[in-house]
């Protein structure tokens, strides 16, 4: 059985770090605010949100690493949100120790590159975490949107029930399995190492941004090659964003990419599932039992 | 920053990051199986060109169709070349027969691939060996034909080449510059048998050792998508060789992490590093901060095997020609350095 982390109460304590990329004081602010004034909780700071770091990164690897276990470590602290992704997880995620965090798993919160993370946590300790916007997403308004939204409900403990449009290239079916998945280049980048993803029964959902498509095509083969694909229960494709193609055009676009690619199995798979980089980013628990249905009018995903 | 302090500071970096060794197991047990090295080409031996990747037009090849004979060598051009399939040498169905031709037909003794692109990974599981197995023949190519490479040394245990391909030929020998004739002459000698050696100068932070092991290698990209397939590549015990274009820092970095956190360096005899042309930050606030140089050392700081900077492999002029799966000697010293094909 999964490890499902306790879900909050009112007045809980979230701590909120940047792991990966750098991220200025004020784009955390608004987060801050409306999940302590709105959402009710209290908001502890990472010394890597807003710190004086005048690199790509929040900080060096040691205080990335530091202030992530830290937040583990504090049974105080019941939510770790990510500020941002970026990249840099990939520095920390062998020198993390869990033994705290397996005794008092908290739900760790982030995608793109924190997929590395959740896939980390999945496949050695089966703890799930949450795949969601994290800080970034709450301005401009942004928390006012239904996938913010999301993301309250999923702390608060309430059952998800997603429902998208159907797709032409969608294929019908139903899967009852253990979700998991996240950034594709994430995805692609843990094989062969300790936070290798395991796909096998399970429903797999990826995503990506400001890839090329040929790339996109090179990661898909090398999930298949590495038997990633054969043996799903079901595939979710949620939003492939500002991709890119060379000079000497693809010739597909980044779907039918992938339908050439998953055509030969027969589990159901969706298309254009809100799941992004965009502000169409659904809350989604890594490793919880989800209830997938594609028809040809609509697709629902349930937990 | 002179050269004594880059190393000092490349290994406090190294230091203060106190990575251990951790990488997984995944890329050892591996049977030490014998290389196979296929038969050095005669005057009057027969070239195939095909296109296992990206598409070309036919004219792109006259100079090296030109130059093989010049050389004593007659060509078969296969159907690939200037068919097109967007940026496909054709579909995967054409790319396929017409490798699988080159790989089959006895009288095809070495198989040029005419570019790289992208698209060989598409049609390595559908290939028959079993001809090749028989008769084994030079696969010649770099960029996304490390696909081959790769599968070689961990499938099929034959030696290929590593060097330029069709557009390294000269249209003009009269007129071409010599790194240009000394490259593609590069790629003569390993085809007709001649013992390899480079000698190129010492580069900032290259770290000093002598090192003997099977050469193997190529673009990193490719390699890096290759990992937990059936052609991930086995570097134990191996002299590693890489190079990549167009590739964001952050990219590069991270492309290091997954060789080190699937194995591929822990065991490792040596580490040549070729050209990498980087990419510039989309946004120029996202400055990466870190040189090759520095995101190499700090994931090899924790091992021993020597390391070299800039050696003439890569997506640029001096792009020479290298033998995979082939024994080499490394020499990483303060002077010249050098690689050596061991006979």
């Amino acid at each position: 059985m999964i490890t499902t982390p306790p879900y909050l109460q009112p007045g809980d304590l979230i701590g909120i770090v940047c792991p990966a990329g750098y991220m200025a004081k004020e784009k955390v602010a608004e987060c801050i605010r409306v999940l302590e004034e709105e959402w009710g909780y209290r908001v502890r700071i990472g010394k890597t949100v807003g710190s004086a770091s005048e690199t790509y990164f929040s900080g060096t690897a040691e205080e990335r690493l530091t202030d992530l276990q830290e937040m583990m470590d504090d049974p105080e602290v019941k939510t770790i949100l990510c500020g941002r992704g970026g990249y840099g997880m990939t520095h920390l995620v062998d020198q993390l120790n869990f033994k705290k965090f397996r005794k008092q798993p908290k739900w760790i919160v982030g995608y793109s590159d924190i997929t590395l993370l959740h896939t980390h946590l999945y496949s050695n300790y089966y703890i799930s975490s949450l795949h969601a916007p994290m800080a970034g997403a709450f301005n401009d308004a942004g928390y006012i949107n239904r996938y913010v939204q999301s993301l309250r409900q999923a702390l608060e403990g309430k059952w998800a029930r997603y429902t998208a449009e159907a797709h032409e290239l969608n294929r019908t079916g139903e899967a009852v399995a253990e979700l998991v998945g996240g950034n594709l280049a994430l995805l692609a980048h843990g094989i062969g190492t300790d936070s290798e993803l395991k796909t096998r029964g399970r429903i797999l959902f990826i995503e990506d941004i400001g890839e090329y498509l040929y790339n996109v095509d090179r990661m898909m083969y090398q999930l298949k090659r590495a038997g990633k694909l054969k043996n799903l229960a079901g595939l979710i494709i949620g939003g492939f964003s500002d991709m890119k193609d060379t000079e000497r055009p693809f010739g597909e676009d980044v779907y039918t990419i992938i339908d050439n690619i998953v055509k030969e199995y027969d589990y159901p798979v969706c298309y254009d599932f809100p799941v992004s980089h965009t502000e169409r980013n659904y809350a989604l628990k890594i490793g919880v039992g989800y209830k997938l249905k594609v028809t040809k009018s609509k697709v629902t995903l349930e937990e | 920053m002179n050269r004594k302090n880059f190393l000092q500071s490349a290994a406090v970096l190294a230091a203060a990051t106190g990575f251990p060794a951790t990488g997984k197991a995944f890329n050892t047990g591996d049977r030490h199986r014998p290389v196979r090295i296929p038969p050095y080409l005669k005057k009057g031996d027969l070239i195939g060109i095909t296109s296992p990747a990206g598409y070309l037009k036919a004219e792109d090849i006259q100079s090296a169709v030109a130059g093989l004979k010049e050389w004593g060598y007659e060509t078969r051009i296969g159907d690939t070349i200037g068919r097109r399939d967007y940026s496909f040498g054709g579909t995967d169905e054409e790319r396929l027969a017409d490798f699988q031709r080159m790989l089959d037909d006895p009288s095809v003794k070495a198989i040029l691939c005419a570019r790289g692109g992208y698209g060989a990974v598409r049609i390595i599981d559908r290939l028959d060996w079993k001809a090749f197995h028989k008769h084994p023949k030079w696969i010649i190519g770099f960029s996304d034909i490390t696909v081959f490479h790769s599968h070689l040394n961990r499938v099929i245990d034959v030696a290929s080449i590593h060097s330029k391909m069709c557009s390294g030929f000269p249209e003009d020998w009269s007129k071409a510059e010599p790194i240009q004739v000394d490259t593609i002459l590069s790629l003569k000698k390993a085809i007709e048998g001649e013992q390899m050696k480079y000698e190129f100068a010492a580069a900032e932070g290259n770290r000093p050792g002598v090192a003997e092991g099977i050469l193997v290698g190529g673009n990193l990209r490719t390699l890096e998508t290759l990992t937990g397939s059936a052609s991930d590549i086995h570097t134990e015990g191996k002299i590693l060789f890489v190079e990549d274009v167009g590739e964001y820092l952050y990219s590069i970095d991270r492309m290091f992490w997954n060789l080190d956190r699937s194995g591929k360096l822990a065991k490792l005899k040596g580490l040549v590093v070729g050209g990498f042309r980087v990419k510039p930050p989309s946004d120029p606030e996202e400055e990466f901060g870190r040189t090759i140089q520095q995101i190499v050392l700090e994931k090899t700081g924790k091992y021993k095997f020597p390391v070299c900077f800039d050696f003439p492999v890569g997506h640029q002029k001096n792009n020479f020609a290298l033998k995979c799966g082939v024994r080499h000697r490394l020499e990483v010293k303060d002077g010249l350095c050098s690689l050596t094909e061991i006979r």
